[in-house]
């Protein structure tokens, strides 16, 4: 009983990380595309990169909609208080989504395009900092009570880290989504996107740079767990890691590559994610409630665990299906050729 | 009603219009999800690509009220957290377990085999085509499925209890299988088919009363008028069983729905209002129309009651439901609609079977065809209204009994709820009427009577397009 009673809130993290990883990063390229739309050269050529999404982005917003649920059923008060003491970032990121939710179809049907064109890239713009946002305030610390109830203010996630935050999670994104579509166009659009994908992974790697400098200097707390022995030796190979890739991804670039740019950039956001997972564990409000403190109960976790861990395997079957289906490259501007 | 704007009001109205707001797409998602698997099927058996236009006609109807369900319910699942945080703790082993299943294995389904329902008719055969359609609605009906289990345990908590302000789960199945469960689901989900079917009735008829593709239009009116003759009868009595099931459960929302202050005893009949200004402050009604012997036909179909119906009174003003008038009115508009659209069915029925209905005369059928215009908004108005009668009848309880509304809002400044409900608002006001313009610019532009269907040969050639395309060509013109 005592060992389910530790291992599932541990499969649980595992499992919840695991559906944010792959959100982060179907809907990090879904973003990224929206944001790059701004740049687009001609209504054609936004068309084409907004067909490169028409298929799947409702299936990528989607794993949001299940981390979201599985954090609540499986962490109940991680959920409440997170999302609580983020109610400003939240709801900008909730209304960054309404607009490029409905920019796709609205967009089509319009005479004049652009007011949705700036829906859908400020829409996509507006979540991808939003989300940096909650992630740097995550980070700085939410301030509960001994129950681990939300007592911190309006404002707390508002500070120097969080914006660079959010400003490199952009960044991340804009890099992934010009992999993305270097992976999916051809020709013009193909070469643009080779260049924007290697400003973006400069501009990401200035702003992972910071971010590993800046976090531990600005939060005791960070620096406690990281340079703590033996932890530090991984917190120090990591940066080294992945300045490694970024070098094989930039080379990948340079080589004019189809596929690899988009693989690297994975791989990087990989090794971000699990990263930002060591820091974090085993709290997950960071450094004030653990994930045994947040759990449901026992029998919540195994009962979800029982039906969910089933159904794991076929959504990501479906998954790879609904990629294959569409897979190649998008030539048109028109939903569905 | 005396309220004053503190933080619970302020998240309540939030919540109330963000839901409102939401329910008006995913009906026809869910509804017309099942129209388009009847389509294709159709269009499979008789090899006529008329079916397959009416499929791709109406999935575009479809997908421009698909974004907009899924932005607008993205907001409510943040809503739990961000402005009901302790309610979302208390309950989170159930609730949250809940929606945990309707995202993974019931959202998820729906959201990744859309893709390949609306973009895929060239990239996947026909019959898997048909295979991504149904796995759309069934994710779609299982999605509605659990979020009115969660709303149904909501209404009548069951299989477990309060621990120190916390709900612990006894049994899943009990709780899952709460008193109101399935008797709303059935209701619901019959709302959603018969809300579908009239809208898809109601723009037929007007492509037939302006004389526009009538023999293609009169397929979808007739299959729709075909279907009503199933479901409109049958959620009357699903309906009246809701209404049971409320009368057993839920005797505060009960007295609200029939404006009763005064408990009727048994073995009386009591009088049913029609029309009542009701006086919350002094428990009583200002004034009622009503029939007297009503109450006991209505609620069992007996002269007289079996067991007392209690009336508001019984109960402390803090412990019974404040919007007295609005459930009573809302209820009333709720099932008269239900009513109306039988009634509607019936003639449309008649009509049919005399013979009037066929494509060379049904156009000599004004009236009915404005009627069927005119109900297509109605179901909207019904589902909207039962929902204000679920909803306001519960309270002053979030979780029936168990939980005050007032003990379950989040502690965030009433300025930033303020903030939050008017942005929403103004969002989904300017949303509402794009889509409305949209819609109707769909529905001006109509279907495309010329588009190809994908040929059955489809599997062998996939890269000769050329020959697939004479081919198919050649085979409906025989």
């Amino acid at each position: 009983m005592e060992a389910i009673n530790s291992i599932l809130p541990l499969l649980w993290f595992g499992l919840v990380a695991l559906f944010l990883t792959l959100y982060l990063i179907t809907d990090g390229f879904d973003l990224g595309v929206g944001i790059l739309t701004l740049t687009a050269a001609n209504e054609e050529n936004r068309g084409i990169i907004i067909n490169t999404l028409s298929t799947v982005w409702d299936a990528n917003e989607t794993w949001l909609v299940c981390t979201g649920g599985l954090l609540y059923g499986a962490f109940p008060l991680a959920y409440a208080t997170i999302v609580n003491a983020l109610y400003i970032p939240i709801t900008l990121m909730v209304i960054g989504f309404i607009f490029r939710a409905v920019a796709f179809e609205f967009r089509e049907h319009s005479l004049n395009k652009t007011f949705w064109n700036f829906g859908f890239a400020g829409g996509s713009l507006l979540v991808a900092l939003s989300q940096g946002l909650v992630l740097g305030g995550v980070i700085a610390g939410i301030k509960v009570d001994e129950a681990g109830n939300f007592i911190g203010g309006t404002w707390d996630w508002l500070n120097l880290p969080s914006i660079l935050v959010a400003l490199s999670v952009v960044q991340g994104y804009i890099l992934i989504g010009s992999t993305y579509l270097i992976f999916k166009t051809e020709g013009e659009l193909k070469e643009y996107h080779y260049m924007t994908a290697k400003f973006s992974s400069i501009t990401t790697l200035i702003g992972a740079m910071a971010l590993t400098i800046a976090t531990p200097m600005f939060y005791e707390s960070v620096r406690n767990k990281i340079f703590h022995q033996p932890e530090i030796l991984i917190f120090e190979s990591i940066p080294v890691i992945a300045t490694g890739v970024m070098v094989l991804l930039i080379n990948s670039i340079n080589r004019r590559e189809d596929r690899m740019p988009f693989v690297w950039t994975i791989v990087i956001f990989l090794i971000t994610i699990l990263s930002l997972a060591f820091v974090v564990f085993p709290y997950i409000i960071p450094f004030q409630v653990t994930i045994y403190q947040a759990s449901s109960s026992l029998s919540a976790q195994a009962f979800m665990i029982a039906f969910i861990g089933f159904f794991v395997p076929i959504i990501l079957f479906y998954n790879i299906y609904l990629y294959r289906v569409f897979q190649g490259k998008v030539f048109s501007s028109h939903y569905g050729d | 009603m005396s309220f004053h704007l503190d933080t619970v009001m302020l998240s309540r109205i939030q919540f109330a219009i963000t839901s409102i707001f939401h329910m008006f797409w995913p009906i026809l998602t869910i509804g017309m999800s099942w129209y388009l698997v009847i389509m294709e099927i159709l269009w499979l058996k008789t090899q006529n690509p008329d079916f397959y236009r009416h499929a791709r006609f109406w999935s575009k109807l479809y997908i421009l009220n698909f974004g907009l369900g899924v932005a607008s319910g993205v907001a409510i699942e943040f809503e739990f957290g961000a402005n009901w945080a302790p309610f979302s703790v208390a309950v989170g082993d159930f609730l949250g377990s809940i929606l945990g299943f309707e995202g993974t294995m019931a959202f998820m389904l729906e959201a990744a085999f859309l893709g390949i329902m609306i973009y895929g008719w060239k990239k996947v055969p026909p019959i898997m085509h048909l295979l991504a359609t149904t796995f759309v609605a069934i994710g779609a009906t299982l999605s509605s499925f659990w979020i009115i289990v969660a709303n149904s345990w909501m209404q009548t908590p069951a299989g477990g209890e309060m621990v120190n302000g916390k709900f612990i789960v006894h049994s899943y199945l009990e709780a899952i299988l709460n008193p109101a469960a399935l008797n709303s689901w059935f209701h619901m989900i019959l709302a959603i088919l018969e809300t579908a079917l009239f809208v898809i009735g109601g723009i037929s008829a007007w492509y037939i009363l302006q004389k526009r593709h009538q023999a293609f239009f009169s397929k979808s009116f007739k299959i729709a008028i075909a279907l009503a003759v199933l479901i409109t009868p049958l959620q009357i009595v699903v309906g009246h069983l809701s209404g049971e099931q409320v009368y057993h459960n839920q005797p505060t929302k009960l007295a609200a729905i029939e404006a009763l202050w005064e408990t009727v005893p048994a073995g009386e009949s009591g009088p049913w209002n029609i029309l009542v200004a009701p006086n919350v402050r002094e428990g009583k009604n200002n004034w009622a129309l009503s029939i007297p012997g009503g109450l006991s036909r209505v609620l069992e179909m007996k002269p007289h009651l079996s067991q007392p119906v209690l009336g508001l009174n019984e109960w402390r003003p803090q412990d019974r439901p404040h919007g007295v008038s609005l459930i009573f009115y809302t209820f009333r508009i709720m099932a008269g609609i239900g009513f109306l659209l039988l009634g509607l069915m019936i003639v449309s029925v008649i009509q049919w079977l005399r013979g009037k209905l066929a494509v060379e005369n049904i156009t000599e059928q004004p009236w009915l065809l404005r009627a069927w215009m005119l109900a297509a908004p109605l179901g909207y108005v019904a589902v909207e209204c039962g929902w204000m009668v679920r909803e306001v009848g519960r309270q002053p309880w979030i979780v029936y009994g168990q939980i005050r509304t007032a003990d379950a809002a989040s502690h965030v400044p009433a300025g930033n709820v303020l903030v939050s409900l008017i942005s929403y608002t103004s969002i989904y006001l300017l949303l509402f009427a794009c889509a409305l313009y949209f819609g109707s610019r769909i529905i001006r532009q109509g279907p495309d009577l010329e588009l190809p269907a994908p040929n059955h040969t489809f599997l062998d050639d996939r890269n000769q397009e050329n020959i697939t395309a004479t081919e198919s060509e050649i085979s409906w013109k025989l």
